[in-house]
C-alpha cells in the first residue's frame, strides 16, 4: 500500500518548465503557437497543428467546462491506492475547442459530477517547486 | 488507392494453446503449442516455415517468458533452412503482422509465413499496475493526479460518448452476455463453462466509472498462431483457405494522451481504416455473415461497430440490442466471445474466428452462409488494422 506522499511529481524538463514555472506563481500558463494562434497541451517541442517553432507560454483564463470523467475505483496507481474511488476529469479550456486538461476536481463529489459543468483553476501545492492546477466548481 | 493483394492470400491453418488465468508452461512453449498446432491444422512441418511475423507492444521484456519474439523462434524453433523474412510490429495491431505477412508472400519473400501473439499474465507484475514516483514526458500532466491506467482513458472517452448520444451504460450488459453466451459454444474460451446475465454485468463491480470489470477483457496466458500462405498453395492443403479480400491499419491523429479521448479524432481514424477495408474488398458491412470487433475494453465494440457503418454514429448502444448481434441475429458480433469473454489475446482471437466462420469451421458457433468476415482490431482510439476474409478469393 503507498499514501499520498508516495505519488509521482512532474518531471520538469525545459520543455515544460514554463508551465510549472506559471502554475507555481498561481497562473495557468498554456503553449500558444505565435504562428497559427494553436494552443499545444501537453506542450510540443513544434506546433501540433502547423509545426512552426514559435511557441510561447500564454496566460490563459482558467475558465472551463467539465468534458469528461471517470471514477476510479482499482488500487493501480501508486500514491493513490488510499484516496479510491477519486474523481479525475478532463476540462475543456474556454479557449480552444478539445484544449483539454486533467483535473481532481477538487471539493466535488463524485455523485455531484456533471459533463458541462463550469469550473475555474486554483492550484494544489505538492512541493516548494510544483503547484498543482486543479479545477474547482465556478460559482453559480 | 487500392491494395492489389485481394485474394492472393489466405490463411492455410490456426492453432491456439491451452487458454488459462495462470500457466506453469514456459509462454515460449505455449507459443510452439500454438505454431505446431496451426501448421497441423494446415498439414505443413515446422521446416517449410519461410517467414515469421508478430506484433509485440511494449518491447520484449524477457524474451520467451513475458512475450515471445520473432527472435525467440529464430533461435528455438525448426524453421526452413531457405527462412528469409521476419517482422516485428509494434503499432497498428495483430493483423498489423497479417498484413506485413501477406504482403511478404506477395512479393515472394516468403511461401509460408507464421503469425502469432503470445499473451503473459504474470501474478507478481498484476495487469496495468502504475509503479511510477515520477511522471515523465506528457504523463507529468496526468499521473499527478492519478489518471494513468490504459482503462482510465478508455473510461473518458466512454463516458463522454455517453453523454454526447444519452446512452446508458447498461445497455452494454447486452453485448457482454452476447460475448459470454458465444463463449460458453468456444471450447477455447476461458469462459467457456462459465454462464454470465444483465444481473451479472450490471452488479460487477467498477473499474474506473463507467467501465466495470465484465467491461475489460479477461488476462490469460496463452498463444495463437495462424500460417499464412498463397491462395494457389493453401488450396492443396488440409483445410479450406480463408481468403484475405482487404487489409487496412490506421491510427487516430491529435493524441494528447496515451490514446486519443476525443470521439471526432477516432471516429474519423476508424472511418477511414473501414473504408479502405470496404473499398479494396468491395464489400460492406451489409455482407459481413459475422463481424469480430474488437473488444479490450467493450467500448471500442461500439465505435467500431460505428466506424465501419454497421450503424449510424451514436446508435451502438441501441443496435446491440434485441438479439441483433447474436449468431442468429441479423449482424452477429464476435461470435466467439471476443476478448471479454474467449480472453485477452490482442485479436487473434478475432482473426480466427473470422477464418474459421468464413471457412465453414466454426463448429456450435457458425453463422449459417458465412461467406465474409471482418476482423477489426485494437481501437480507433489507440491503434487498429483490420482483415476481411471471404471463402472464396
Amino acid at each position: 500500500m503507498t499514501t499520498e506522499r508516495d505519488r509521482a511529481l512532474p518531471a520538469v524538463t525545459d520543455l515544460t518548465r514554463p508551465f510549472w514555472e506559471a502554475a507555481n506563481e498561481g497562473r495557468l500558463a498554456i503553449q500558444g503557437c505565435q504562428a497559427c494562434g494553436y494552443y499545444n497541451h501537453p506542450p510540443r517541442p513544434l506546433c501540433d497543428r502547423c509545426q512552426s517553432g514559435d511557441l510561447r507560454f500564454e496566460e490563459v483564463s482558467g475558465d472551463g467546462t467539465v468534458w469528461s470523467f471517470t471514477v476510479m475505483h482499482q488500487k493501480s496507481i501508486a500514491g493513490f491506492q488510499d484516496s479510491v474511488p477519486y474523481v479525475t476529469a478532463l476540462v475543456e479550456l474556454d479557449e480552444q475547442k478539445h484544449l483539454l486538461l486533467v483535473t481532481n476536481l477538487p471539493g466535488v463529489s463524485a455523485e455531484n459530477v456533471k459533463v458541462g459543468m463550469r469550473v475555474k483553476v486554483s492550484f494544489e501545492r505538492l512541493s516548494d517547486e510544483i503547484a498543482l492546477p486543479q479545477f474547482v466548481a465556478a460559482a453559480s | 488507392m487500392t491494395w492489389a493483394g485481394k485474394g492472393k492470400v489466405a490463411v492455410a491453418g490456426i492453432g491456439f494453446s491451452a487458454l488459462t488465468r495462470r500457466s506453469e508452461q514456459h509462454l515460449g512453449k505455449l507459443a510452439f503449442d500454438a505454431a505446431n498446432a496451426a501448421l497441423a491444422d494446415a498439414g505443413l512441418e515446422t521446416s517449410q516455415v519461410d517467414g515469421l511475423a508478430t506484433y509485440i507492444m511494449g518491447g520484449t521484456g524477457r524474451d520467451g517468458v513475458d512475450s515471445v519474439s520473432a527472435d525467440y523462434f529464430l533461435k528455438h524453433y525448426t524453421l526452413s533452412p531457405e527462412f528469409r523474412w521476419y517482422a516485428e510490429l509494434q503499432q497498428g495491431m495483430i493483423a498489423s503482422a497479417v498484413i506485413e505477412g501477406a504482403n511478404a508472400i506477395i512479393s515472394g519473400m516468403a511461401n509460408y509465413v507464421l503469425v502469432w501473439r503470445a499473451m503473459h499474465n504474470p501474478p507478481d507484475r498484476p495487469y496495468t499496475q502504475v509503479t511510477a514516483r515520477t511522471a515523465q514526458g506528457d504523463s507529468q500532466f496526468s499521473l499527478p493526479y492519478g489518471q494513468s491506467a490504459v482503462y482510465q482513458w478508455h473510461a473518458m472517452a466512454y463516458q463522454r460518448y455517453l453523454h454526447e448520444y444519452g446512452a446508458k451504460r447498461e445497455s452494454m450488459a447486452a453485448l457482454a452476455v452476447n460475448s459470454r453466451r458465444n463463449a460458453n459454444m468456444n471450447e477455447r474460451a476461458y469462459f467457456r463453462d462459465t454462464p454470465m446475465t444483465e444481473e451479472d454485468y450490471l452488479n460487477s463491480r467498477f473499474i474506473a466509472e463507467p467501465l466495470c470489470l465484465f467491461d475489460c477483457d479477461i488476462p490469460i496466458e496463452g498463444c495463437a498462431a495462424f500460417v499464412l500462405t498463397s491462395a494457389e498453395r493453401a488450396r492443396d492443403l488440409k483445410n479450406p483457405p480463408a481468403y484475405i479480400a482487404s487489409v487496412a491499419q490506421n491510427t487516430a491523429r491529435n493524441r494528447p494522451a496515451m490514446i486519443s479521448y476525443i470521439l471526432d479524432d477516432y471516429m474519423a481514424c476508424g472511418a477511414t481504416l473501414a473504408g479502405q477495408l470496404w473499398d479494396d474488398c468491395g464489400l460492406g458491412p451489409e455482407d459481413m455473415g459475422a463481424a469480430q470487433l474488437y473488444d479490450g475494453f467493450s467500448p471500442s465494440t461500439y465505435y467500431w461497430l460505428e466506424a465501419a457503418g454497421f450503424c449510424p454514429q451514436g446508435e451502438a448502444h441501441a443496435f446491440v440490442q434485441d438479439g441483433r448481434i447474436a449468431i442468429e441475429g441479423e449482424m452477429p458480433v464476435n461470435t466467439f466471445g471476443g476478448s471479454l469473454s474467449e480472453g485477452r489475446l490482442h485479436g487473434m482471437g478475432h482473426l480466427a474466428e473470422a477464418a474459421l466462420q468464413v471457412t465453414g469451421r466454426a463448429g456450435p458457433r457458425q453463422v449459417a452462409d458465412c461467406e465474409a468476415s471482418c476482423a477489426i482490431d485494437g481501437s480507433p482510439l489507440l491503434r487498429g488494422s483490420g482483415v476481411v476474409f471471404t471463402s472464396e478469393p
